[in-house]
């Protein structure tokens, strides 16, 4: 096959696992790019469990995975990273760079970015939840991983907490410190964990804090009720505004707004609900690809709401957390799209030839 | 409040997780560029920081200059109102070390108390003190350094305006005009507890007593950093980056120790207008909340802060609250002052301390310094001058 029918995606997490699927089930060639050595993507590699149905990551993830190793139609190329591209639509030159430092040009058609996103570092402009001050105050993808062993424990002490509390929005809605959205899928996370953190610590008591949950579509009852109903996690409304040590506990200072006056509570273990920034990888194509980023800094799409997948640059699509804040199935449905309009593009592309 | 055993674990982390500082994902303004820029394009000319200039890390990992010499302080109303010997240390550290700085007389009040309190005129007309004090500087030679915390807060967002607001740089630009002086922007804004942070090591190299049964408590000042905030002096090494080094890392450099306590972040109590206009909630709010929690959480010896409003509700509150028998009695002083006494500076003579109002001997004693010799000869000074044998006392006087 030619180069225009070949499909670069750039990034194996859901929504380039499942663009490479899609193109090659469409009958195009794909070619998988992956800077780190496994497939999955942030998912894959940080989570225990997915929201809302709590099924094990590695297993559900598992048989998207296989359709892309064992299939031919697809050359998956682990360790290595996009350097610069040249061409357009039709006849893109990308230059690869595998992990030893070999570089060679390839040429493709259509390109699908999916370089995903990264966390919010509680430690750059948050400083107050000091999160590089005590082992205690952790992150939701802490949190995971410590679910991946099946435990979760006080870091400081090795042993479970009895009181934990989850703080909303930490990097996100925030105007201060220029993250000026919802990260859509931080409410769902929390009210997930602290399921799961009852089912192992029945006697915890876990709170949630925040500005107002955002239980988008199935979620309320899926897991939001179900939280508050089944688990009796405290919902409390009010943003923490600080966290210091107090003895061997963590002293949380903030504000009840639903009782209306300040509060201080003492817990074992505080974890932030951490939200989304445009991953090193999308700055990085948005510089090689020379894709515009709107406003918040994620990769542009030019057809608002009603086409979610295509950048300004003919021939380049984009996927999954790319372009904002995704949960993992608009990440996939976006992967399908965007793979179901690239292979359009070069199809139209071979008929005018 | 129940007291709550807290150990006092000073500026050490609890965790192994260390915080990479990453500029590139910030998105705070870095405005020297546009500062720069603006300048090539003729609408003001830009003062660069003289050399030698120290570079201090800031919040998110950029460098920023601190001039070493060749400084114009631009001082404070409050702190020359009512801690004198904040400034006179500042002055007599700069001739310790042998720096050429410039005491300026032509400079005018900042107005930023005022506009934290609603009370003052407009947008153009503060900017425009703050253009005027900054030509002042530039016509000397000399870079602006600020004293007080609040005029640093402030400028620096005038700063902001005028990068921002064409218009407004047009109007301020018209008035300085007016005054016949150059339309003049700093490169950087530097606040004095900057210099102290670059030339902390100088003055560790002089120290005269062993600090190292000194346990200190810090109060970074609100307007220093929490108003544009990215420029202000973080360091790695002190509280892992995640809170801001100015003051506690020159403390800690000159062997004292620092101790941490519950209310770091809370305001002093002067809370930018209450101090004006709620006055009884600044005196409570400073001893309930700041120094009683000191003194319960880590009992300092003293409590070192850079900014006049702190110094003086930090000190100058617990007089009331001592009449009621609250737990309170710790002295209060800038961090100059306090490296001053440690590098031999007088107490009364350089430092002033008569001019505070909680009792300093405890601490001085401690440290090692002979209070009763210093009276002594400060009395002496105050008789000599009584009598007309000395005008004033002079920076010979106290060298």
């Amino acid at each position: 096959m030619g180069k225009a029918d070949t499909v670069m995606i750039v990034g194996a997490g859901p929504a380039g696992l499942e663009a490479a699927r899609t193109v090659a089930e469409l009958g195009k060639r794909a070619m998988l790019i992956e800077t780190k050595d496994q497939l999955g993507g942030t998912p894959y590699a940080s989570y225990a469990s997915l929201t809302p149905d709590l099924q094990e990551t590695e297993h559900a993830m598992e048989h998207m995975l296989d359709a892309v190793r064992n299939n031919p139609a697809v050359d998956v190329r682990l360790n290595t990273r996009v350097v610069k591209s040249e061409g357009n639509l039709g006849a893109f030159h990308v230059t690869l760079e595998s992990a030893d430092g070999a570089q060679s040009v390839e040429e493709v058609g259509a390109i699908v970015v999916a370089t995903g996103f990264q966390h919010f570092d509680p430690g750059r402009e948050t400083q107050m939840y000091g999160y590089y001050e005590y082992d205690d105050v952790i992150t939701l993808v802490d949190a995971e991983k410590m679910f991946k062993e099946g435990k979760i424990v006080r870091p400081s002490t090795g042993l479970p907490p009895e009181r934990v509390a989850f703080i909303q929005c930490v990097g996100s809605r925030d105007r201060q410190i220029g993250n000026k959205y919802c990260s859509k899928v931080c409410c769902g996370i929390a009210s997930k964990q602290s399921i799961e953190i009852k089912r192992m610590l029945p006697n915890a008591k876990v709170f949630i804090f925040y500005i107002d949950m955002r239980m988008y579509g199935f979620w309320e009852d899926q897991i939001y009720w179900k939280a508050q109903e089944e688990y009796k996690v405290n919902y409390i409304r009010g943003i923490v505004t600080e966290i210091i040590r107090k003895g061997d506990k963590l002293l949380i200072k903030g504000e009840d707004t639903t009782m209306g006056r300040p509060m201080e509570v003492l817990m074992d273990l505080v974890i932030l609900s951490v939200g989304m920034e445009p991953s090193k990888g999308t700055v990085e194509m948005s510089r090689i690809f020379q894709i515009p980023r709107e406003d918040h800094g994620f990769l542009q799409v030019v057809g608002g709401p009603l086409d979610t997948v295509s950048t300004p640059v003919p021939g380049i699509f984009v996927a999954g957390a790319a372009a904002g804040p995704k949960d993992i199935e608009d990440s996939v449905s976006m992967g399908a799209a965007a793979a179901a309009k690239a292979v359009g593009i070069l199809n139209r592309l071979t008929l005018e030839v | 409040m129940e007291p709550i055993d807290i150990p006092v674990a000073g500026t050490k982390v609890q965790t192994s997780r260390v915080f990479e500082r990453d500029p590139e994902t910030v998105r705070d303004e870095d405005l020297r560029e546009a500062i720069w820029e603006l300048g090539r394009e003729g609408e003001w000319i830009v003062q660069p920081v003289p050399e030698p200039y120290y570079l201090a890390p800031t919040k998110f990992g950029r460098q920023k200059k601190i001039p070493l010499e060749h400084t114009w302080h631009h001082k404070s109303c409050g702190q020359c109102g009512h801690i004198p010997g904040y400034s006179t240390s500042i002055f007599w550290l700069n001739r310790l070390l042998g720096f050429d700085y410039f005491d300026p007389r032509d400079q005018t009040s900042c107005t930023a108390w005022n506009y934290y309190a609603s009370a003052t005129s407009n947008q153009a007309a503060q900017a425009a003190v703050a253009m005027r004090n900054f030509s002042a500087a530039y016509e000397t030679g000399y870079y602006p350094l600020i004293h007080c915390g609040t005029s640093f807060g402030h400028y620096k967002e005038v700063r902001h305006e005028l990068v921002h607001d064409a218009k407004l740089r047009r109007q301020v630009r018209a008035i300085i005009e007016k005054l016949g002086r150059p339309f003049v922007m700093p490169e950087e804004i530097v606040h004095y507890s900057e210099w102290m942070y670059a030339v902390r090591k100088q003055l560790s190299e002089r120290v005269q007593f062993d600090l190292s049964k000194i346990t200190a408590t810090v109060h970074p000042a609100c307007h220093y950093y929490k108003l544009q905030s990215g420029d202000a002096i973080y360091d790695p090494e002190i509280y892992g980056g995640q809170r801001t080094a100015a003051v506690t890392a020159v403390v800690q450099e000159l062997g004292a120790q620092v101790a941490d306590y519950s209310t770091w972040y809370d305001c002093c109590g002067f809370g930018f207008r209450h101090i004006l206009v709620q006055r009884d909630f600044t005196r409570s709010f400073a001893t309930l909340r700041k120094i009683e929690v000191m003194k319960q959480e880590a009992n300092p010896d003293v409590v070192l802060t850079h900014d006049t409003g702190c110094v003086t509700s930090l000190d100058k509150s617990q007089f009331a609250a001592q009449a009621h028998g609250r737990n309170v009695g710790v002295p209060v002083m800038s961090e100059s002052q306090f490296a001053a006494l440690a590098v031999g500076a007088h107490p009364f003579r350089v430092c002033q301390l008569h001019w505070h109002a909680v009792d300093y001997r405890p601490l001085l004693h401690k440290m090692g310094i002979d209070v009763e010799r210093a009276w002594a000869e400060f009395e002496a000074d105050v008789e000599k001058i009584k009598h007309g044998e000395m005008e004033y006392l002079t920076w010979e006087h106290v060298l």
